[in-house]
């Protein structure tokens, strides 16, 4: 019984010491070195070696400073920026999703970034990446952008549908071979994204001229029917959609058992891992006959904190960041196409994914720019479940769901 | 007579095994599944209908989850904040287990609720507050801010099951001891937590999983990526818009393993050891 | 003679006194640095409007509270988090009486099965609701697999149907705490004492009898200990309705918790958060209290 006393008390001793060690092991930076600090979101494919690289090349290049690039979980970091705000200590820069700009310019937490990084900088950047330009200002510097699109699987399926109509009719020619027709996640998840790409298909906007939700629109209500349809009358879509989120349902596409989905950027990067032994093509998300398409582009950014305490800093790493050299190897790692006008011109970029990303560009319509979004998407998204279920007709659950909007928005 | 307990005994202890057997499989069927998926290829992981074995097992899913995250250094994390959690939290819950236990004061049943509070609110209502007392007192970026918080949120629970397995245990050993010539700290050690040992290896078991677990409080307070604990560096395989599922079960299964060695040495050591030196008194 | 027989006993106590809050010292010195701000700040948040960062504006009084009883949603939402705490509660206890009992039971091979008993517990929460949306995946799972493999041709999406979707959820909260009521009941079975069984096995005893009189007993304030602490845990498991279902198929696995982390965090209403969390503070202080009494009043005979 001694030995096992001797034993733990050791084991206690040691845990002490060790804790004590590392616990207070951060060493104070005794030179005068200015810290920067950046969070990078953690995109899949980024090579966190590679970040290190980044960094190291940064602070040869500028000894004068010491920079911290956090990679961030991307489900996590918006409540790591959250907390860090509230208490005051935010970063001197991150990516966002651009929609949060405006939830940031309303509590006066960022600044525009043009004091900061060189004008040689922003000229290189391709203006329809600008989303985030607000009463002329631009607030957050382009970091990715992709549009959605479609993929097919060219085993199953050789028709490239120019309307949602004959996708419909193809996805139900795709059926009759014993696969799915087309892909549609029914559970919920952080983004509205499939609503939003037959929405937006049917002409529709989530608010009208007067900052009312037009939700419940014809165009919304043509939407959902349709969807609904897909999925309780036409059955192509895939069994069991409504347990399925995005990151759920898109493997039995790449799996090779459905002939059309919605995808983005990441598309290329999922198939490559599956050594798959069909052809993927690509193709234009189609608008409804009548009305004009109008993909859904989904953007990120780069934010500059008002209480970050190194704006020049940060400003300087932006610059370089975003030479070449050291952006067009990240974008590449991401799967997005580059935000800058000559990286896009290099031949990794010249895919037929990226082709089919650019035409989309072309059209393509963000996420409208307002508050609350994320409460808006949750109830769009129980609005369509709604539908789903059979609870509530599609003009039903959208009424509901413009009357949930406007009243959040103080309508 | 004795034949037929003997018999008796036989058949209930092969019932007993059958019912054991039949929990395992209720309780580690998504073990078996995580097993077979991080020995499957990507290809192989969405076949549909899904294998049960895979074709061609393969480990490569260990070598991608090595290149992609520095595992040793999240190792390294995940052990500083739990045995942190551990020893800061049996410093402060033995003391106090055993005087809610063992000791008559006003105020008892106030304290002892006053404890349970803290467990009322979730870590997602109090983190941004918590926050803010770990920049004033100086512990942004340290293992300590989250050791601590681990520790806060862990004493409730160790005191309230101290104070059961310490009350549980009869009077009459611990003023025996006492008369023998022990005052009560020597009591506590040496007469006490020894019979107790089967409830302390369950709370120190729970602070470890606790502190190794831990992903609020290291994603909020902890500023530099070389300090990440191990729960953060799996969450790398759970992306925005995919998850790498043979990764994340590979990395998860490794992330497993110590605290399976840790059960395996501690059960050891101190429920047998202490419980058993016990019972020979 | 009162007086002679009360006086070394009053020194003795006030002693024990001195000696309790010593040892109470440390924990309770922590406990007021980190947790009472935190606990107070939700308290004065939830009576005033606050700013997108928690930041307080201006006195609101009990409005949200009033906005927030009023509304049906907020009983429904309740009502189902009592019904999730009470199901879980009552089934992991069961669970855990059955599971430690049969670890409990000398065998060759018991501690490669109390060993194995742990697993569920060693890994990581969230972790381990991702891999139960892994296996309850209708395509890719093996749960479904197997369900048509022996027969069940047409299984149930698990997640996809309200009824299912909520079962689905209770099902892994329940299995997530398991073995934790495993362990805690085998220490505290373990901890009665050898000499109670032998005394009832001379009086006859059968195995259920020596369970009902011998382990009951001596396990009861553990059993009590652990239920109180699972009810307030599982009333505030976020993880397994968050990660499984976010709450849907059409909010039909809201739970209160999962409604205070999308107030918070994700729709920033810190006031409305707050309230929410006062409600959950109210709730289980209530249960407490009630099992607090049970607990005193054994403690005293």
């Amino acid at each position: 019984m001694k030995k096992v006393f001797i034993l733990f008390t050791l084991i206690v001793l040691l845990s002490v010491t060790t804790t004590m060690l590392f616990a207070n092991g951060q060493k104070e930076s005794g030179s005068e070195k200015s810290s920067v600090t950046f969070w990078l979101a953690d995109y899949e494919g980024i090579d966190h070696d590679y970040v290190k690289e980044i960094e190291a090349a940064f602070e040869a290049e500028n000894p004068q400073y010491d920079l911290e690039l956090l990679v961030v979980d991307w489900n996590a970091l918006n409540d790591k920026l959250t907390t860090s705000l509230a208490a005051g200590t935010p970063p001197d820069a991150s990516i966002i999703g651009t929609r949060w700009i405006l939830e940031y310019m309303d509590l006066d937490a960022i600044v525009p970034p043009k004091d900061y990084v060189s004008k040689a900088t922003f000229d290189n950047i391709a203006p329809g990446a600008m989303e985030a330009v607000i009463d002329g200002t631009l607030w957050g510097i382009p970091f990715a952008a992709g549009s959605r699109f479609l993929a097919y699987n060219a085993s199953l399926t050789d028709k490239v549908p120019a309307t949602m109509e004959e996708l419909e009719q193809d996805a139900i020619t795709a059926t009759k071979g014993g696969n799915y027709g087309l892909i549609m996640p029914g559970a919920k998840h952080s983004e509205l994204s499939d609503f939003a790409y037959y929405f937006y298909s049917a002409g529709g906007d989530f608010f009208d001229a007067n900052g009312k939700s037009s939700v419940n629109s014809p165009a919304g209500v043509k939407a959902l029917e349709f969807m609904v349809k897909l999925a309780n009358e036409d059955k192509v879509v895939q069994d069991g959609f409504m347990s399925q989120n995005r990151k759920q349902s898109q493997p039995i596409f790449m799996g090779g058992k459905a002939a059309y989905v919605m995808i983005g950027a990441w598309a290329d990067t999922e198939y490559n891992k599956m050594n798959a032994d069909w052809e993927i093509k690509y193709a234009q998300i189609p608008p409804f006959a009548g009305s004009k398409p109008a993909p859904l582009i989904i953007t990120d950014s780069i934010a500059l904190f008002k209480d970050g305490d190194n704006l020049e800093g940060i400003g300087k790493f932006i610059d370089f960041l975003y030479q070449d050299k050291w952006k067009a190897p990240l974008d590449k790692q991401m799967g997005f196409p580059p935000v800058t006008i000559t990286a896009a011109q290099r031949p990794e970029f010249q895919t037929p994914m990226y082709a089919a990303m650019a035409e989309a560009n072309l059209e393509a319509k963000g996420w409208p720019l307002v508050t609350n979004w994320p409460e808006i998407s949750s109830i769009v998204w129980d609005a369509n479940q709604k539908a789903f279920l059979g609870q509530l007709s599609s003009k039903e659950a959208l009424d509901e769901a413009a009357a949930a909007i406007d009243e959040l928005m103080g309508n | 007579m004795d034949l037929s307990n003997n018999n008796k005994r036989r058949i209930t202890n092969s019932f007993i095994i059958l019912l054991t057997v039949a929990l395992l499989i209720l309780m580690l069927f998504p073990f078996f599944v995580m097993l077979v998926s991080m020995l499957k290829s990507s290809k192989e992981i969405y076949h549909i209908p899904p294998y049960w074995l895979p074709k061609k097992p393969t480990l490569i899913n260990f070598s991608l989850v090595w290149n992609t995250i520095p595992l040793a250094n999240y190792f390294k994390g995940s052990l500083i904040i739990a045995f942190g959690t551990v020893v800061l939290n049996t410093m402060i819950s033995v003391p106090a287990g055993y005087a809610v236990a063992r000791l008559h004061f006003p105020g008892k049943k106030f304290i002892l609720f006053a404890f349970l509070i803290t467990q009322m609110f979730s870590p997602v209502v109090v983190v941004i507050s918590l926050f803010k007392i770990v920049i004033k007192v100086h512990l942004i970026d340290t293992y300590l801010s989250v050791i601590i918080a681990n520790a806060v949120f862990t004493t409730p629970f160790v005191i309230w099951m101290l104070n059961g397995y310490f009350s549980g245990i009869p009077k009459g050993i611990e003023d025996a001891a006492r008369i023998d010539g022990c005052n009560r700290v020597g009591a506590l050690l040496r007469v006490i937590l020894p019979i107790a040992a089967p409830g302390l290896v369950t709370t120190i078991i729970y602070t470890f999983i606790y502190g190794w677990n831990d992903f609020i409080f290291s994603l909020t307070f902890l500023q530099t990526g070389e300090k990440y604990p191990l729960t953060m560096g799996l969450y790398q395989f759970v992306g925005r818009f995919a998850v790498q599922w043979e990764q994340l079960l590979a990395g998860a299964f490794l992330a497993i393993l110590p605290v399976l060695i840790l059960f395996f040495l501690v059960e050891k050591q101190l429920v047998s050891g202490l419980a058993g030196g016990a019972v020979k008194e | 003679m009162g007086d002679t027989l009360l006086n070394p006993r009053f020194r003795k106590l006030k002693g024990e006194v001195g000696l309790a809050y010593a040892l109470l010292a440390p924990a309770v010195l922590l406990m007021v640095i980190f947790m009472v701000y935190p606990i107070l700040y939700v308290f004065i948040i939830s009576l005033f409007k606050t700013n997108k960062l928690a930041k307080i504006q201006s006195f609101d009084g009990f409005r949200v509270y009033g906005e927030l009883l009023s509304s049906k949603d907020t009983w429904v939402v309740i009502g189902r988090s009592l019904l999730w705490t009470f199901l879980g509660v009552a089934v992991k206890t069961l669970f855990g009486i059955i599971v430690a009992s049969t670890l409990n039971v000398k065998y060759t091979g018991r501690k490669i099965s109390r060993l194995l008993f742990i697993i569920p517990w060693a890994s990581s929460i969230p972790i381990s609701v991702m891999l139960w949306q892994w296996v309850l995946h209708n395509e890719f799972g093996l749960l479904n697999h197997t369900l048509k493999t022996i027969g069940f041709s047409n299984p149930p999406v698990w997640l996809g149907e309200a009824h299912t979707a909520f079962a689905s959820c209770m099902w892994v909260d329940i299995w997530l705490g398991i073995p934790f009521m495993a362990l805690v009941f085998l220490a505290a079975m373990q901890a009665v004492p050898q000499t109670l069984y032998e005394a009832a096995e001379i009086d006859g005893a059968t195995r259920v009898q020596k369970f009902r009189y011998v382990t009951l007993p001596g396990i009861a304030a553990i059993l009590m200990v652990a239920t109180l602490l699972s009810s307030l845990w599982t009333f505030n498991d976020f993880n397994t309705v968050y990660i499984l279902t976010k709450g849907g198929p059409a909010g039909a696995t809201n739970i209160l918790i999962t409604y205070v982390y999308l107030n918070s965090f994700q729709w920033l209403k810190w006031q409305k958060a707050a309230t929410l969390s006062i409600f959950t503070f109210i709730i289980l202080s209530t249960v407490s209290i009630f099992y607090a009494r049970l607990f005193f009043k054994r403690e005293e005979i």
